[in-house]
């Protein structure tokens, strides 16, 4: 029986950065699927520290907040750099990488239709610090930080992905990038899972937009 | 030599969270003060990895992002839980008050921000009672650096918003008892901390 239990929304949204990581790092896990009727309703909501998802599960801890999720799974299955040093530039990494991803959220949510275009002009400055990291590192031959994964490489996957479907060219000025998202996508269970029906079935966000 | 500096503007902002850190926990460090001015002109903003500040030096290590800076101290100083449980639970806390610090600037209507405080407050609250009664620190029985960003932003909020801790009597006590700390009382009345002011150029 899986230790893990991911308590979300049925959108990718923030999770599946961590599913990502969980995948391809060999783990099992169960999937509590919450639609929005039952989130607004029940009392769910309620008992969730901040009054939000995801909640997840590892045993008998339960955990909210998804960069506090990320950093425990980092912690605990040695993504989480080499040594201190290693671990505070994969923790900058990820802040940057949680920067870009509100600016993303807010436009999704509340801005699309109109921010959009102003959004995509503005992407190259924000993109631009890790393929800076990346040039800096093995000529981007390796993670965004150091020669050994982390959870902040799943997280800014995930991102950049997410972006190829808002603004399908936005990597073409970041070869560093571009390739850096192919070499991961290809990673053997990492493949399996992002053509899996789970992954490709569901959908980025929650109001359709992406 | 002090191994750390920060790089920041006059402010409290981002930084007083680590300042009191290392103040409490008898650390010195260096104040490079960045002015406006020069933010704008210069060529600082440009090296800066995100473009923004803070900008933080542990020695040859530089770092960027406040909260890589706390955890990065938490780290280096035993701040951070006394296990792997409950450094998680620490995570928790600190991602629930930037949630809070980005609320706090992005809020337009001083009067909504100040109807919804409340329940952003609560879930401190609800930890504290959790935790030995409110007795001990966020999380666990010794202090992390969630416990100096908790503390840095109710100190703000209780000047932004006079009385907002008074639904909270365990919140209200913490930061009475944080803030007698011996070495972090003499930095709270330290004119370095007095004259600084906590933002730059927000609103609320």
């Amino acid at each position: 029986m899986p230790p893990y239990t991911i308590v979300y929304f049925p959108v990718q949204g923030r999770c599946e950065a961590m599913r990502m990581l969980l995948a391809d790092q060999d783990q099992s896990w169960k999937e509590e699927v919450v639609a929005m009727q039952s989130w607004l309703q029940g009392p769910l909501k309620a008992s969730c520290l901040y009054g939000q998802l995801p909640k997840f599960q590892d045993g008998d801890l339960t955990l909210y907040q998804s960069n506090a999720i990320l950093r425990h799974l980092g912690r605990t299955l040695g993504l989480y750099g080499k040594d201190q040093r290693e671990a505070a530039l994969v923790d900058m990494v990820n802040d940057g990488v949680e920067d870009l991803r509100c600016k993303y959220v807010s436009l999704i949510y509340t801005n699309y239709e109109a921010g959009k275009e102003d959004y995509v002009k503005a992407l190259p400055q924000h993109l631009k610090p890790f393929e800076t990291l990346l040039s800096q590192n093995k000529g981007g031959q390796a993670f965004i930080v150091g020669d050994q994964i982390s959870f902040a490489d799943y997280n800014l996957l995930d991102l950049l992905r997410i972006h190829q479907v808002l603004a399908p060219s936005c990597l073409d000025s970041f070869p560093l990038l571009s390739a850096y998202v192919a070499r991961l996508n290809s990673r053997p269970k990492l493949k399996a899972f992002l053509t899996s029906p789970d992954h490709v079935n569901r959908p980025i966000n929650g109001n359709g937009k992406q | 030599v002090p191994p750390y500096t920060i790089v920041y503007f006059p402010t409290r902002g981002r930084c007083e969270a680590l300042r009191m850190l290392l103040a409490d926990q008898d650390q010195s460090w260096k104040e490079e003060v960045v002015t406006k001015e020069s933010w704008l002109q210069g060529p600082l903003k440009a090296s800066c990895l995100y473009g923004q500040l803070p900008k933080f030096q542990d020695g040859d290590l530089t770092l960027y992002q406040s909260n890589a800076i706390l955890r990065h101290l938490g780290r280096s100083f035993g701040l951070y839980g006394t296990d792997e449980r409950e450094a998680a639970l620490v995570d928790m806390v600190n991602d629930g008050l930037e949630d809070l610090r980005r609320r706090s600037a992005r809020a337009g209507d001083k009067a909504q921000y100040v109807q919804e405080l409340p329940a952003h407050l609560k879930p401190f609250e609800t930890l504290l009672s959790q935790n030995q009664g409110g007795q001990a620190f966020i999380v666990g029985d010794q202090i992390s650096f969630a416990d100096y960003n908790l503390l840095d932003l109710l100190l703000n909020h209780q000047v932004l918003v006079p009385g907002c801790l008074d639904p909270f009597p365990l919140l209200s006590a913490y930061v009475a008892r944080l803030s007698a700390r011996p070495k972090l009382k003499a930095f709270l009345a330290s004119p370095e901390h007095v004259n600084r002011p906590i933002f730059g150029s927000r609103k609320i």
